[in-house]
């Protein structure tokens, strides 16, 4: 085949070359897509955090002064790694209370059940995310739900704050808001595990904890990875709940992009987006190892 | 080869004539669905035992209950003397071929099989030697570096084996192990576990449904029909004695005739009498005669006792020819099974013949029992 190419001559060659460009023709709607709504944009916030803002109006002038200003604000950088901690922290606890879930669902539940629960899970998505997370103030409020139920009971007299505009507060609000996508990912990737295995690696010696470390976690590898990537990525640039259930104790990097965007510091506001975008790209790169693992399992 | 892959360490603490497993009054429910119903078994050290039924018969409930996957709802199961029941699965000297094999798809089959010593805390060298011993006992030595999805049906079966006999187990338990394989494959393989249990001499726990299959490799078989043990014998005695209809017609061909007990004589509901070995009591009962031990003839030259028919269909089948007879003593036309040779004795179709056969080939069946 290859020998063939090479003697074929030119007008042969661009008679084989013209189709495979029209093979190219129904990605054309996807291309402009991806690259009007994404890379464009994409790329006027890079040239926006090298830019520098004077009297309200962005200047093309070439500059660093956005990062290193950044930086410069032990605030702003205690945020980052807030942020970093509480992202991990509510991934972390969203997929611990996911995976039982995931693995109860698909191991004792009846097939005609599972519809219905997973539908449940995803109930909550029918009503607005304002309303969702709005909701949690009348629960965890001074007059809220927890507190009066506290009062009631009589292990209170005085409305306790403490629950509201604090970061576990916000920890709690991103957990319930993130939950069924850990949830249904999850799901999805066990629901087709053959359950013979871990009764044999069982039947071998392994404990039934055992077992569902070495033999269902690594199977699961890319359904986990996934998981993870739904929320821990859309928690870091979360910039709602933080303001609404998290007050000033809970401020996360994503108020400090809007904080920024509102002060018309459109330059530095661009230079934090941006820092988020590369944690991000590193962690995938980091992670698609893992997800290409998928092809090595035969399926 | 050198096959070291003998229960050795247990089969010593064995003493000798002690039943291997036991189960005593063992019953297990489902909810209000009874799977298991007072079921007395004994399985001898070192032997090839079958659990031979047809699905929902209560086999693979057995199975599980040896395993340890379910417990008893009553009754005690015994291992060498020992109280097993109420260990977990990875407490038991027990190890399971599984029907969809259930290796593990992201190991090597090298790590499959050794995945159990790795649990055992068995140390490196012993069990890379340990797992080369069992690679080798089921031909698969070259096959270490592979991953289960690269191996053929029959290949992977042979790891499953490989899996389980690596942890020198008292007993193996295989759940319907060639279900999913073809039938020649299926044949080569048995060949191939009866040679591996002949050189490890661990006792075999197999379940099937395929009646061809027990009788080929079983030392002794236990027909279950409804939760209970119908039958329990070697597989001559299953075929040629049978105790009950439903293991008559389970294992094998059979034709039966409702009779009449009279002294040492059956009455057929033609009125034909036929000798019966033996004197039996008297009263209805089930007549069963296999097809190879029917016999045909001219109506004129058959002994006394024969049963007059004509003859429907004839099939050549290679080995045998098979004749369906049509007699007004049976419901259906009985089937006679020939030999393939004798080609030139088939009757021709619609022939007036008469059946006969020797009166230690009948087997009385109680007609009340084993209705299926």
């Amino acid at each position: 085949m290859t020998d063939a190419a090479t003697t074929v001559p030119t007008a042969e060659r661009r008679r084989r070359v013209l189709p495979a460009v029209a093979s190219y023709l129904p990605f054309l709607p996807a291309i402009v897509l991806l690259g009007g709504f994404f890379l464009v944009p994409l790329g006027i916030i890079v040239c926006y955090s090298f830019w520098e803002v004077v009297d309200y109006n962005v200047v093309h002038r070439w500059t660093l002064d956005n990062y290193h200003y950044f930086f410069s604000v032990t605030a702003y950088v205690r945020t980052m790694w807030a942020t970093l901690w509480v992202s991990l922290v509510a991934t972390g606890i969203t997929l611990g209370l996911a995976f039982p879930f995931a693995y109860w669902l698909s191991r004792y539940v009846p097939r005609r059940l599972r519809a219905p629960l997973l539908v449940l899970a995803v109930v909550p998505f029918w009503t607005s995310y304002l309303l969702r997370v709005y909701s949690w103030l009348t629960i965890l409020g001074q007059k809220g739900l927890l507190n009066r139920f506290l009062q009631w009971t009589g292990m209170t007299h005085h409305p306790i704050g403490l629950f509201l505009y604090d970061r576990s507060a916000v920890i709690l609000v991103l957990i319930y808001l993130y939950f069924p996508f850990a949830a249904l990912t999850l799901y999805s990737s066990i629901e087709r595990f053959d359950w013979d295995q871990l009764r044999a690696a069982m039947d071998l010696g392994a404990t039934p904890f055992g077992a569902i470390r070495r033999i269902l976690v690594p199977q699961i590898r890319p359904g986990i990875v996934t998981a993870v990537i739904f929320v821990f990525i859309p928690i870091l640039g979360e910039y709602l709940t933080p303001q609404i259930v998290g007050g000033t104790g809970g401020v996360m990097i994503g108020n400090l992009v809007v904080n920024f965007f509102q002060a018309a510091e459109y330059t530095r506001g661009a230079a934090v987006s941006l820092l988020i975008a590369i944690f991000i790209l590193l962690m995938l790169v980091l992670f698609r190892r893992s997800l290409s693992t998928r092809e090595a399992y035969g399926g | 080869m050198a096959v070291t892959a003998t229960p050795a360490s247990q089969a010593s603490e064995a003493e000798s004539g002690r039943a291997g497993i036991e189960l005593r009054g063992v019953t297990k429910r489902y909810g209000g669905n009874v799977a298991l119903r007072e079921v007395d078994l004994e399985i001898r050290d070192g032997e090839f035992f079958c659990l031979l039924g047809p699905s929902g018969c209560g086999k693979t409930t057995t199975l599980n209950l040896i395993g340890g996957f379910v417990g008893p709802t009553e009754g005690t199961i015994w291992l060498r003397g020992r109280r097993i029941d109420n260990l977990p699965p990875h407490k038991r000297p027990v190890n399971t071929v599984f029907q969809s094999y259930a290796l593990f798809p992201h190991m090597s089959v090298r790590d499959n099989v050794g995945f159990g010593l790795r649990m055992d805390g068995v140390k490196r060298a012993e069990a890379s030697q340990r797992v080369n011993e069992a690679l080798a006992l089921v031909g698969l030595e070259d096959y270490g570096d592979r991953t289960p999805a690269q191996l053929s049906g029959g290949q992977q079966q042979r790891v499953a084996v490989a899996r389980a006999l690596v942890k020198r187990p008292a007993v193996l338990l295989l759940d319907e192990p060639l279900g999913a394989l073809d039938l020649k494959l299926r044949q080569r393989l048995q060949v191939e576990l009866t040679q591996i249990h002949r050189e490890v001499g661990t006792t075999f726990v197999y379940v099937t449904h395929d009646q061809e299959e027990a009788m080929s490799m079983a030392d002794r078989i236990a027909v279950m029909n409804l939760g209970v043990i119908e039958q329990l014998g070697t597989p001559f005695e299953i075929y040629r004695r049978p105790t009950s209809r439903f293991v008559a017609d389970f294992i094998g061909d059979a034709n039966f005739f409702d009779v009449n007990v009279d002294g040492s004589v059956a009455v057929l509901s033609d009125g034909t009498r036929v000798p019966l070995e033996g004197a039996r009591t008297s009263g209805p009962a089930t007549l069963m005669v296999r097809p190879e031990s029917l016999r045909i003839g001219d109506a004129d030259s058959a002994p006394a006792g024969a049963v007059p028919g004509r003859a429907v269909k004839s099939s050549f089948l290679g080995t045998r020819v098979r004749v369906a007879v049509h007699t007004e003593a049976s419901v259906v036309p009985l089937m006679v099974a020939m030999h393939g040779e004798a080609q030139s004795s088939v009757p021709a179709e619609d022939a007036e013949i008469a059946v006969w056969w020797a009166p230690e080939d009948a087997i009385v069946l109680d007609s009340s029992r084993g209705e299926s």
